[in-house]
């Protein structure tokens, strides 16, 4: 009996201790890593910026919000050359009733995806200095961050207030610059003359960092003092300091020179071109991004949307000698007769549906220049700069003759469509949306003559922009709010300060 | 051990007299069922010294005393027997005191009276549920219970029932039941579980009940238990069935294809930006044919609809294509199983085998199960018994997109695809088929439809390529020794686990439809979970005095729960028929982790009662969950329970029309750890893993929070238990309340910060309704009986206490006073009678409301709530002969369901090329101004967006069974060695009134749709055989 009774204990003994076990209760997951181990090394730190730049270009809202890549899109269609179709996806934007509506579910993701890069930033600067590693190692990565939280504040500065000349005093965005934690509560909206000053302040706090910094030219994500120059730039431009712009600019643009006309042609989908300064590439198994082309690309059979179909106006602002013009195209598909195609983005790889994604490149920053002196008064440089481009893309120079801002503000439309500056050049300008329907001079629908598979001919009516007025039936007009992106509902339900 | 003992007495003791040490052996059992007795008291009369029955009614006594002559067996509404001491096994009848009809219940670690019982229990018995043609234990709990509430979202064979007990206690955290099966928490898949080797499904809803759970029974606790040997001999019994089935309700109705052109017509015509109606006119009837990519009146009619609006004379379409029914088919039931039981004098075994082939109404979709199950139960010595319950389960589902607002979602596929898109290729000017070289028809995949048409796809002819299939392998284990240590002193320890391994294999052909261009896809996903329970019990059980029943209980239990994810995705296969991984060329994706939870828990109990009229019960248990930082971790839940059985007192002994009478009431806090599926270690700061381009990475993306500790559930239940009119007429009605705090909240935050939430333990909630079940006999003869069985659940919900005013979160706001169910959403305020917009309400700052046409300056409202006023089942049988007829209603009143599904049948016209309900017809046009529908337009005016547009009663009632059976007449049995012979017919979801016709009414409890496989109505036809 007493035996029996003994192993009796013994098992029951045993049993608690196996659950007493100190660890029994604590669980550690396999997906994810504690903060402090992440910051304890800067090759950890490292891991931030890899981590934090995969989650803003690939994470998934919806089908039509594949990452930050979209606000990119987004712009173009609220602008004046692309026609988007009916097509899941840019249509409600292009209409002008999404991003107004705090409720739409793109407005609150484009909110998310920079507001989360932002404090993912936040936590590398503030913690970084406390890791062990390479000095220099840990100054590039505190530089990259510094530069990717301005280039969301300067995408945040770009779409939610009308330029500093406007009202330099207007609230814009809330500006966050440590990391967040449980307590975190909301902040106010910062004017638009503060956040821009953030931006400037955050990319000359990284271009020391990133002097002697060089990356490895295959990864033109990562940002090196060119890509820091070239948001200086922007930045410079969009806040109305022509004379800073064009140093910066030039800096930008060293060492990738203008492509050439064949390779304007290629697709916009390949990192390897000599003049994208900076970049997103994709591969088979990290393609998320690349689903952008499926509204961006109208030829490719694989693509889903075709939506960026071009406004057939836009045609017409080109020389016929100029390369992008190859690029035009009616389309023959039988459900899409009738439209124009521009097909300057089409997926490097079909099968694998990947293409990689442009976000700087050496035209632009041309284009900067030009614009800066041009509104600086500085004629002549202007010139120079524009006909740069000009001349690489085979169009006839500008040789005086209409207001020369204009004429670059329309080279920009040209050379940068469906690169995402569309709505931001209409908002910092004070301009306005141009949207014509096309119809014959006599106001009836324009016929085109379209070749079928068979080789014969079909006369269909050529389409082009589908919506010419706001949604209250006004005209486009400019400073309108309808182009500025609402703040979210959530925002505004959540972050009592937010108007404070 | 106890013949041990004997020996070593007799080696010290040659003086004793071991003669007068007599062991009693014997069975109790009830003399109206025959059922086996546990828990019944054998004492020597005139002492305390006694023993209990086991669960077999079995027991053994040690009488040591010559003197003693009697044993006294008593048990709880039984008559008391005395029978003389004898060696010979004894069985013992016991008849029932002529004042109740008792019946036992499984409650946490133990079996109760229920009739005495202090907590709230439910239990249902298999008989009710082999009843239900449903594929998924949990979808036939609906109306059989009170308090329970059971939504059958999605008719995809196999799919699981969403089950809520008294009401949501938790606003994120995890308001799922807690599963046991056979005495242990249940980690495997529901669907694996047999109903046929169901003993009974207990339903436990209160503290008393559940707390011994305590960390994981806030939500309530379904226990279910399988099958036993019971009856000496082996019994063979078999069951076949065979059936039918078909969508339950019809889907919405939809335009045809002459109002669908004329319609569209309009829309392209509203939506016109010139500002010339001749010019506008023109262009919509030259523009109609080209945005919806063909014309169906041929070519004879190059633009079918005039500028007048109207169709041309003489235009008919040549062809009428039904997507929705072509998706669709008779689904076919095929049912069989088989099983062995029996006892001998030390074993009992349960031995069974199952077969299942529920084939779905959607093409592509169905259930196959195969089970085996085996449950044996030793007495291994006199001191000790073991038991084994080993089942195994292997299913194969097709399971295709439902339940998602993906374009391939079989059941919106068809029902979003207009009439004029042919199925098969079509001549444009004839209608007639396009037919290929061997004169068969050819599928159309219709590259020429409008986007909303889904062009380059034909479901119809690729869901029989494509695959979306469910392997599920489930194994679980029962394992316990019971040692008896001293008279009712006994140690119990078992062993238990689940292990579920699913493997889902989605593959979409390289040829044909979605992913042709893309060469195919594959994705093969494994998730293998592992969970254990290991528990040790001592328990004690003693009747003091005669009148002084003890049952005292202490323990130890540790749980833990492993899972394992593994997915990888391929494109691009080399060659057609290949559709693994290996045949794919590209790797798109190959992601895994592993995700552990343990639990460590100490439990206790003790239950005293006093002459069968007193009854009290008490629980303590303290759970250390791997869920909350170290110090925060654990958690003490509690309960204390009372009742008295009042017809047992002398003055109501002799009240000849009450037959029961027990009045109860209990109190207690129960835990909720469960953030949800995914989130284990909310505590933690934490940097999700990614990689960028081949580099590792890693990135914040939820901010954590490690205050965070057990959400708690105070229940406080009332309740009484009556029988009337020689039991003619029974039931029990009770209230309850339950209250949470702490809730387990995800807080919405300003997602400026970097976070749109943080989960907290914020505010409280409470529950309170009442329950009420009864039961009657209307009639009963020798022949002929007629019994009603009814039960109805009302209760309300209403947050208390909040950290802020008001958190609004989607569709819903929280406020103090306000229930969670509340739908707080934008206001319909009609039709612009002058310009045929939208126009929702909106207040001004000074709440002054007026009405907009832009969606996003509406503003939202509380306009009612998704909780039904009440709920339940209503089930009749009559018995007449052999013949047995039974039908079950379950009914919801009042509520209310936001129908999104709805919408997409609803656009204005900005989705050309999707189907339009008919109520759509009723648009605003000049001539028709008083409208609920807007003025169509292709410019997206938002009108869909949610609103109480769209909200709709949710009430319902639904003949969800019928069931007619007959018994062969024994005498013709005998003939054939047959022990029992029954032929039945059975109905599932026959017949359903509801209101907002289209919409399945059975959705989810919180009153939303998403694109669900519908409720499926079955008819088979079966027969038992016992050998």
């Amino acid at each position: 009996m007493k035996k029996y009774r003994l192993i009796l204990l013994t098992i029951f003994a045993t049993a608690i201790l196996v659950a007493c076990k100190k660890d029994f209760l604590d669980t550690k997951p396999t997906n994810a890593v504690p903060e402090d181990q992440v910051f304890s090394t800067a090759d950890n730190v490292e891991t931030v910026i890899n981590g934090t730049w995969s989650y803003m270009f690939e994470e998934f809202f919806t089908y039509a919000v594949p990452g930050y890549k979209s606000i990119h899109l987004t712009s173009d269609a609220m602008g004046n050359d692309v026609a988007i179709t009916s097509k899941y996806g840019l249509r409600d934007a292009y209409t002008f009733t999404e991003m107004v509506d705090p409720t739409k579910n793109r407005v609150g993701a484009f909110w998310t995806i920079l507001y989360k890069v932002i404090d993912n930033c936040n936590n590398i600067i503030a913690k970084v200095d406390n890791a062990t590693g390479d000095a220099n190692k840990k100054a590039y990565l505190k530089g990259q961050a510094y530069a990717l939280r301005a280039n969301c504040y300067l995408t945040l500065a770009s779409f939610y207030q009308f330029g500093v000349s406007v009202n330099p005093g207007a609230k814009a965005v809330p500006i966050y610059t440590e990391p967040s934690g449980p307590a975190t509560q909301g902040k106010p909206r910062a004017t638009i003359t503060q956040v821009y000053q953030q931006v400037i302040d955050d990319l000359l706090k990284a271009e020391p960092l990133l002097q002697n910094y060089q990356r490895n030219a295959t990864q033109k994500w990562r940002i090196d003092l060119n890509v820091v120059e070239g948001l200086l730039a922007r930045a410079y431009l969009y806040s109305g300091q022509y004379s800073l712009a064009p140093a910066k600019a030039v800096a930008a643009r060293n060492g990738y020179p203008l492509m050439s006309g064949d390779d304007y042609n290629k697709g916009f989908n390949d990192i390897s071109n000599a003049e994208w300064i900076w970049g997103h590439a994709q591969t088979p198994n990290q393609s998320n991004a690349s689903y952008n082309f499926n509204f961006l690309d109208v030829s490719s059979p694989v693509s889903y949307y075709y939506s960026f179909m071009a406004d057939p106006y836009f045609k017409s602002h080109f020389d016929n000698s100029d390369v992008r013009t190859r690029l035009f195209d009616w389309d023959t598909l039988p459900s899409q007769e009738g439209f124009l195609r521009y097909k300057k983005f089409r997926f490097r790889d079909p099968g694998a549906m990947v293409g990689d994604l442009v976000l700087m490149r050496s035209a632009e920053m041309y284009l900067v220049e030009a614009e800066a002196y041009a509104r600086s008064s500085n004629t002549g440089k202007a010139i120079t700069a524009l006909n740069t481009l000009r001349v690489a893309r085979n169009a006839a120079p500008y040789a005086g003759g209409g207001n020369l801002v204009d004429t670059i503000m329309l080279e920009r439309r040209k050379e940068l469509w469906g690169e995402g500056f569309s709505l931001s050049d209409i908002i910092r300008t004070g301009g306005t949306v141009v949207r014509k329907a096309f119809l014959s001079y006599q106001n009836t629908d324009s016929l085109i003559s379209v070749p079928r598979a068979d080789g014969t001919f079909k006369v269909v009516k050529a389409r082009g922009h589908r919506t010419l007025k706001f949604p209250d039936k006004s005209a486009f007009q400019p400073n309108s709010p309808y182009y500025l992106f609402a703040i979210p509902v959530t925002e505004q339900q959540n972050n009592p300060n937010l108007n404070n | 051990m106890l013949q041990r003992l004997l020996i070593l007495l007799l080696l010290l003791g040659p003086l004793a007299v071991f003669a007068q040490t007599r062991t009693v052996t014997g069975s109790i059992h009830s003399a109206k069922d025959k059922e086996p007795l546990p828990g019944a008291s054998i004492v020597i009369k005139g002492t305390t010294k006694g023993a209990v029955s086991g669960p077999d009614g079995n027991f053994k006594l040690e009488v040591t005393d010559p003197a003693a002559t009697t044993l006294v067996i008593r048990f709880i509404g039984m008559q008391p027997q005395e029978v003389p001491i004898s060696t010979t096994p004894v069985n013992i009848v016991l008849q029932s005191a002529g004042k109740d009809i008792d019946e036992i219940v499984i409650v946490a670690y133990g079996t109760a009276k229920k009739n005495s019982y202090t907590g709230s229990v439910a239990q249902i018995k298999g008989d009710e549920l082999v009843n239900r043609q449903v594929s998924n234990v949990s979808k036939a709990l609906q109306g059989l219970a009170a308090g329970v509430q059971s939504a059958s979202s999605s008719g995809q064979p196999g799919s699981e029932a969403t089950i809520r007990i008294r009401g949501v206690g938790s606003i994120n955290a995890s308001a799922d039941p807690l599963y046991v099966v056979d005495g242990v928490p249940y980690g495997g898949t529901i669907s694996s579980i047999n109903p046929y080797d169901i003993e009974s499904v207990s339903v436990l809803k209160d503290a008393a009940s559940s707390a011994l759970y305590g960390s994981r029974g806030a939500n309530g606790v379904i226990i279910i238990t399988t099958k036993k040997g019971k009856k000496q001999g082996n019994n063979i019994d078999v069951r076949v069935s065979q059936g039918f089935s078909k969508r339950a309700v019809k889907d919405y109705e939809t335009v045809n294809i002459d109002q669908y052109f004329q319609m569209y017509w309009q829309a392209l015509r509203n939506a016109d930006q010139s500002g010339d109606p001749t010019i506008a006119a023109q262009q919509a009837s030259g523009n109609l044919v080209n945005e919806l990519g063909i014309n169906p009146y041929g070519n004879a009619y190059p633009e079918p609809v005039g500028v007048d609006g109207k169709l041309k004379a003489g235009a008919r379409a040549l062809w009428n294509d039904n997507w929705d029914k072509a998706m669709q088919r008779t689904g076919h039931r095929t049912e069989a199983d088989l099983s062995i039981s029996g006892a001998t004098e030390k074993t009992r075994y349960f031995i069974s085998g199952g077969y299942l082939d529920d084939q779905g109404i959607y093409l592509g979709s169905g259930f196959k199960r195969y089970n085996v199950r085996s449950n044996v139960d030793i007495d291994a010595k006199k001191w000790l018994k073991i038991g084994l319950n080993l089942s195994g389960t292997h299913s194969d589902q097709d399971a295709p997109p439902s339940e998602d607002s993906r374009s391939d979602n079989y059941v919106n596929y068809g029902r979003l695809m207009p009439d004029f898109y042919p199925i098969y290729q079509r001549d444009p000017n004839t209608g007639a088929y396009v037919l290929d070289a061997k004169g068969n028809k050819i599928f159309d995949y219709g590259d020429y439809r409008a986007s909303a048409g889904n062009p380059n796809t034909n479901l119809v002819q690729t869901s029989g390529i494509d695959k979306h299939n469910v392997l599920q392998d489930d194994i679980s284990a029962r394992v316990y020794g019971e040692a008896t240590i001293w008279r009712g002193l006994k140690f119990k320890s078992s062993y238990n686990a689940d292990y579920a391994a699913r493997q889902t294999h989605d593959y979409t052909n390289p040829t044909l439809g979605f992913d042709a261009e893309v060469g195919g896809t594959v994705d093969r996903a494994n998730y293998r979970t592992f969970s254990w329970t290991f528990n040790n019990i001592l328990t004690y059980e003693q009747i003091f005095n005669e009148k002084h029943h003890l049952n005292l209980l202490a323990g130890q239990e540790a749980y833990k729960y492993t899972t394992t994810f593994i997915d990888g995705q391929r494109s691009g296969f080399s060659l057609p028929g290949l559709d693994e991984l290996s045949a794919a060329s590209l790797i798109k994706d190959l992601q895994g982790y592993t995700d552990t939870y343990s639990l460590s828990s100490y439990l206790g109990r003790a239950e005293y009662d006093y002459d069968g009229k007193y009854f009290l019960s008490g629980s303590l248990r303290t759970d250390g969950s791997s869920r909350f930082a170290p110090d925060r971790r654990w958690g003490t839940f509690w309960s204390v329970g009372g009742s008295w059985k009042a017809t047992q007192e002398a003055f109501l002994k002799d009240v000849s029309w009450l037959n029961l009478l027990t009045l109860r009431a209990s109190y207690g806090g129960q835990g909720n750890d469960n953030l949800g599926t995914s989130a284990y270690y909310n505590y933690l700061p934490l940097f999700d893993v990614n990689s960028n381009l081949g580099a590792g990475g890693t990135f914040r993306r939820k901010i954590y929070n490690p205050q965070l500790k057990w959400e708690t559930n105070l229940n406080l239940n009332v309740g009484v238990d009556f029988g009337l009119f020689a039991n003619r007429l029974g039931g029990s009605v009770e209230f309850f309340e339950r209250k949470s705090k702490d809730l387990l909240f995800s807080l919405p935050k300003a997602p400026s910060t970097g976070y749109s939430a943080l989960d907290a333990n914020i505010g409280a909630l409470k529950n309170t309704g009442v329950e009420v079940t009864l039961r009657g006999v209307p009639v009963k003869t020798k022949d002929f009986s007629w019994v009603v069985d009814l039960n109805m659940t009302h209760y309300t919900n209403k947050v208390t206490e909040l950290p802020q005013k008001e958190i609004i979160s989607g569709t819903k706001k929280l406020m103090v006073g306000k229930s969670i169910y509340d739908f707080y959403i934008r206001q319909w305020a009609g039709v612009d009678k002058e310009t045929g917009a939208p126009l929702w309400y909106t207040s001004n700052a000074s709440g002054v409301k007026g009405t907009t046409s832009n969606y996003s300056l509406a503003s939202q409202y509380y306009s009612g709530s998704a909780l039904p006023d009440v709920y339940g089942g209503f089930t009749n049988t009559f018995n007449y002969k052999g013949f047995s007829f039974s039908f079950l209603v379950v009914y919801s009143i009042g509520g209310k369901v936001l129908d999104q599904d709805y919408t997409l049948l609803m656009s204005s016209g900005n989705a050309g090329g999707r189907a339009w309900s008919a109520e759509m017809l009723n648009a605003w046009t000049p001539e028709n101004k008083n409208t609920d529908v807007p003025k169509l337009t292709t410019i997206n005016n938002s009108w869909t967006s949610t609103s109480t547009r769209f909200l709709y009663d949710a009430s319902y009632a639904r003949l969800k069974s019928i069931n007619l059976s007959y018994n062969l007449p024994k005498s013709l049995l005998d003939k054939a060695h047959l022990n029992n012979v029954l032929v039945y017919l059975q109905g599932e979801n026959v017949f359903t009134l509801y209101n907002h016709k289209g919409m399945d009414p059975e959705q989810t409890v919180g009153g939303t749709t998403y694109f669900r496989y519908p409720a499926v109505q079955s008819i088979s036809a079966g027969i038992n055989l016992s050998f």
